[in-house]
């Protein structure tokens, strides 16, 4: 979670995974829309002497949908390219790290912005930009938060861009949820669990106190919308736009051994790894389609529909906690179609079902993120976003603090029904039940500004 | 300062001239069936005899084969090229 190896394929290329994706109104700058997508998951930070890095045979793309086609209408397109300044040493860093162009700084990451617009036209934004080094350790890197700014490129058309590492700002806990659908703080409460434990337990962050490597846009806000207008309503269907990122390969390889420059790569790109809300491909797809949903793009979501209806886990949830979803089991026996969910997850919330909000982007079922460009950010943000009557979070976008799983828990479990059917009563676990976790079990503060996720955790002071 | 690749480096094995090379020893001439559709806008198309070329015979008995070179993918049938091919890979 929230797509962290979420597929079988994938899992074993992590280079090309995206793990989170995340798309909000820029607080600090609430003229822009910034939008993260993070890459090669569960990083260690002690991991030398091959630290992480993105792939320079990988093409890495964020694209915005912003007229509700499922289709991209601007793609921002990221390719890497790897430099190693000595090859007589073993050494990433021969010395300290003080500047992105530190003569001890061994193997260097440098990649190109390129923008595509709806029509197919590329153009080359930026070349040759550097990444920040891996947060080594503070012997080799004094200040990383320096470098870290000074990879902060502003860029002529108005985007600012950053690619690097990052501490991955998601929480969750993997180990409990994957054990059999157990919530640590309803443990005793489990089919299996309530013969193992007297009480609740704590939550245990599965994903803290590891790194991502992050591409992170903020776009001027007009850039974005289908008419290219600085200022709408909220209601304006233009205000809306749907994001997700992809990950790319060419098609075929050819390895040499050991004649490693003689290496083919050739071909189309196939696109192996998508992203769009947290969680879709993770638990909503099953297992023996996760591989085929990551090569599409969210315009062929509809054939995922009857997943989104009949979600797995809403079925599991009755059976796992008995007599806790008791309304859930019965909405599940009369076989009802989740019209809640299919809105959240595929076409977006109308107009009329949530005061002062809406996120549709019409009918095109499609897996994409999707944002009211025109809400503004919370000043006191809540991290059960819409469902805590913050229309400024999740499913509106996501912000980094926005608990999307136990987020996705309640719509699934049914506190959500009641915008598309007044008459069904949730149960009173699906308001109440959570992870039991928050961005304060992630132990690096978020930063106030662009890139916004925090400093790479270092390897020296997370040594295992 | 040596550089690291993983990308559409040329390869000296096996390029395009070498494949047309092996084509014309073979007394076969090729003809394009259709273009696949695949790239990703933003692609530079690799040109020149020394770009990397690689040929999957997806069909053997129709002899159609992919045609894999720079950002893109071209679909040729040609049966005849396929049997010599594959007789080539059997005296292998």
């Amino acid at each position: 979670m929230s797509s962290h190896r979420e597929a079988p394929e994938i899992s074993k290329d992590p280079v090309a995974d995206s793990s989170d994706l995340y798309a909000f109104v820029s607080p600090d700058e609430p003229d822009t829309v910034t939008i993260i997508a993070n890459y090669v998951p569960l990083q260690l930070p002690a991991s030398g002497p091959n630290f992480f890095e993105f792939g320079d045979d990988v093409l890495y793309e964020i694209h915005v949908d912003s007229n509700g086609d499922g289709r991209p209408d601007l793609t921002y397109q990221f390719r890497f390219r790897t430099e190693l300044r000595n090859d007589k040493t073993f050494l990433y860093n021969t010395g300290p790290i003080d500047s992105l162009d530190s003569p001890n700084w061994n193997r260097r990451q440098f990649y190109s912005v390129t923008k595509v617009n709806a029509q197919g036209k590329a153009t080359v934004l930026a070349a040759k930009l550097p990444c920040p080094p891996c947060n080594v350790g503070k012997v080799s890197i004094k200040n990383y938060g320096k470098l870290a700014d000074d990879a902060v490129h502003k860029l002529e058309t108005g985007e600012k861009v950053f690619a690097g590492q990052r501490a991955d700002a998601f929480f969750v806990d993997l180990g409990a949820i994957f054990d059999l659908g157990t919530l640590r703080p309803f443990q005793d409460q489990h089919l299996i669990g309530k013969t193992l434990f007297k009480g609740p337990g704590d939550a245990v962050n599965a994903t803290d106190k590891l790194n991502v490597h992050s591409i992170a846009v903020q776009v001027p806000t007009h850039l974005v919308r289908r008419d290219g207008k600085k200022k709408v309503r909220g209601r304006d269907p233009g205000a809306v736009i749907g994001v997700w990122t992809s990950a790319s390969r060419r098609q075929v390889q050819v390895r040499h051994g050991d004649r490693k420059n003689d290496d083919i790569e050739v071909g189309p790109q196939v696109q192996v790894s998508r992203l769009g809300n947290p969680l879709f491909n993770e638990v909503i797809v099953p297992m023996a389609q996760k591989d085929l949903w990551n090569s599409l793009p969210p315009s062929e979501d509809k054939r995922f529909v009857e997943f989104v209806e009949q979600p797995e886990l809403a079925a599991l949830l009755p059976v796992l906690y008995p007599g806790l979803f008791d309304n859930l089991a019965a909405l599940n026996k009369a076989k009802t179609p989740r019209a809640d969910i299919v809105a959240i997850l595929l076409t977006g919330i109308p107009d009329g079902l949530v005061p002062n909000f809406q996120n549709s982007t019409g009918a095109v079922q499609a897996d994409m993120l999707r944002l009211n460009t025109a809400i503004p950010p919370a000043q006191t943000p809540n991290a059960f976003g819409v469902v805590g009557g913050d229309v400024a979070g999740f499913p509106n976008g996501r912000r980094i603090a926005d608990d999307v799983v136990s987020i996705s828990l309640r719509a699934i479990a049914g506190a959500t029904v009641p915008l598309v059917d007044e008459k069904f009563e949730p149960d009173a676990a699906a308001t109440a039940v959570q992870q039991g976790l928050s961005i304060k079990d992630v132990s690096k503060n978020l930063l106030e500004r662009f890139p916004y996720l925090p400093a790479p955790f270092d390897g020296f002071n997370n040594p295992s | 300062m040596s550089r690291v690749h993983y990308g559409t480096r040329a390869a000296s094995r096996l390029s395009r001239r070498r494949v047309l090379t092996i084509a014309a020893t073979v007394g076969v001439g090729a003809s394009a069936a259709g273009v696949a559709g695949l790239s990703v806008a933003g692609e530079k198309p690799v040109s020149g005899d020394s770009a990397p070329l690689v040929l999957s015979l997806r069909d053997a008995k129709k002899g159609t084969f992919d045609v894999f070179s720079g950002g893109s993918k071209v679909t040729l049938t040609d049966a005849k090229l396929a049997a010599q091919l594959l007789k080539a890979v059997k005296r292998a």
